[in-house]
């Protein structure tokens, strides 16, 4: 009976029950066999590589794609259009919606069943909304919506969908402050702190931090934390998240530049 | 990589070319004494006014010459679908709603103003955006001598012409019909 229900015609159907494919073990670098306190691949301060491009949504008036590790979110941006069925503002809103693709995480997820791309969503609208000049734009609506594609560390979905609204909302010629880029950190279990970390990492975390900033203009836009942390801790990991956030500010200034130019 | 440097980016400080303090346009910001970008794209000026231009099309603001089509009528109000902003359309399906009041259609004899004789549904008209108006609509006027009616098809179902700024002729069947027509460029 549960299966008929959820069952959705609109939808390409996937199979009831999917399970991810079982690897031999060599095949997995970041296998328990090693010590989950050893970062492998990378340094503790060090993030995944960024490919940022913005404009490939033809339809859009402006979207983005990025891609970090295994984390791969697309975002396009509509607007900014005469708001409906809203009393007269002088403001305009923003409003971002974010979906999780069905295959986005390791075991195939039915859509809208829990609040994660919900709660995900304020966290971005909250992290790009002080940068968008909403004063210029009376009774409009822009409209932010996220895809994520590929789930590798539900922080970095949060970052990588920030930056991508950002840069989208750029590409879409809305006035901004300045762009926004973001950074997570997860505080392990045995106190280090580790930028990026990604669902496997996650795992052996105490608490987490996601950051959003303008390096341009040195100003700090959201910050959220989970988990325990003592107060150096957070400091800590605020600092080196901001240090990484002018690295990805470069990564989506060349990313705009490059689009920009193509034109 | 010369013309590379000259794009601005959101947040950017712009450096400003030594003479009077220029005003600032659309684009640009003024913050804590810095000016800044807020758009992608090239600084351009305009006299002593400092723009990043904009291609992409932007909501109706005060001031701003409009097109659209009369979507309804009624003896007070004519309710127009605008689709064009300052020369740059908007993109299909976004289009913005604003209200001709019957006392903005023209500038003189505001109180004998018969909207059935000044508009027809499906007419393209050719308006300047008063104020933000409601929070359904733009308030419209067409109070010039160069907006108004700018396209109309006649009951015969041909694109009329204009004779006067109150009349067009609708060449198959040489009727008169009344619009308030919009004085055609270049005469």
């Amino acid at each position: 009976m549960a299966q008929i229900t959820s069952f959705d015609r609109r939808r390409v159907n996937g199979p009831d029950d999917s399970f991810p494919p079982i690897f031999s073990d060599e095949d997995q670098p970041g296998s328990s066999s090693s010590s989950p306190l050893q970062r492998e691949s990378r340094k503790p301060k060090d993030i995944r590589p960024i490919f940022l491009q913005t404009g490939l949504i033809t339809q859009a008036n402006g979207s983005a794609y990025i891609e970090t590790g295994n984390s791969k979110v697309v975002c396009a941006v509509y607007g900014p259009r005469q708001a409906k069925n809203t009393s007269y503002s002088e403001k305009g809103k923003l409003n971002v919606e974010v979906k999780f693709a069905p295959f986005a995480s390791q075991r195939r997820k039915v859509p809208n069943r829990d609040a994660e791309d919900r709660s995900l969503a304020v966290l971005i609208h909250q992290a790009i909304v002080p940068s968008v000049r909403l004063e210029l734009f009376p009774k409009s609506s822009m409209d932010v919506f996220l895809t994520v594609i590929e789930n590798d560390g539900i922080q970095s979905c949060g970052t990588a969908g920030t930056i991508a609204a950002s840069a989208a909302l750029a590409d879409a010629g809305i006035e901004m402050l300045g762009l926004v880029v973001s950074c997570a950190g997860s505080v392990m279990s045995n106190g280090e702190i580790w930028l990026d970390p990604t669902t496997r990492e996650l795992e052996h975390s105490r608490a987490s931090l996601t950051l959003s900033c303008m390096p341009a203009l040195g100003l700090i836009t959201n910050v959220s934390q989970t988990g325990q942390v003592t107060p150096q801790e957070a400091i800590q990991c605020m600092d080196a998240c901001e240090e990484r956030c002018s690295d990805i500010h470069m990564v989506v200034a060349s990313a705009l530049h490059k689009n920009q130019s193509a034109l | 990589m010369n013309q590379d440097d000259n794009i601005l980016l959101p947040g950017q400080p712009v450096t400003i070319p030594n003479g009077a303090a220029p005003d600032l346009g659309g684009g640009l910001y003024l913050k804590d004494g810095v000016i800044r970008a807020s758009l992608v794209g090239k600084l351009s000026r305009v006299g002593n006014t400092l723009t990043i231009p904009r291609p992409r099309p932007h909501p109706p603001a005060p001031e701003s010459v409009v097109l659209g089509s009369v979507i309804r009528l009624s003896p007070l109000q004519a309710v127009i679908s605008i689709t064009v902003v300052d020369g740059i359309p908007l993109p299909q399906g976004e289009d913005f709603t604003g209200v001709i009041r019957v006392n903005d259609v023209r500038a003189t004899e505001k109180d004998k103003v018969k909207l059935g004789e000044c508009f027809r549904g499906g007419d393209v008209v050719r308006g300047i955006v008063l104020s933000l108006g409601d929070s359904r609509s733009y308030y419209v006027s067409t109070a010039r001598n160069d907006l108004g009616v700018i396209f109309a098809t006649s009951e015969a179902g041909a694109t009329m012409d204009p004779v006067s700024w109150q009349e067009m002729r609708c060449p198959k069947t040489g009727k008169l019909e009344k619009r308030k027509c919009a004085k055609p460029d270049g005469l």
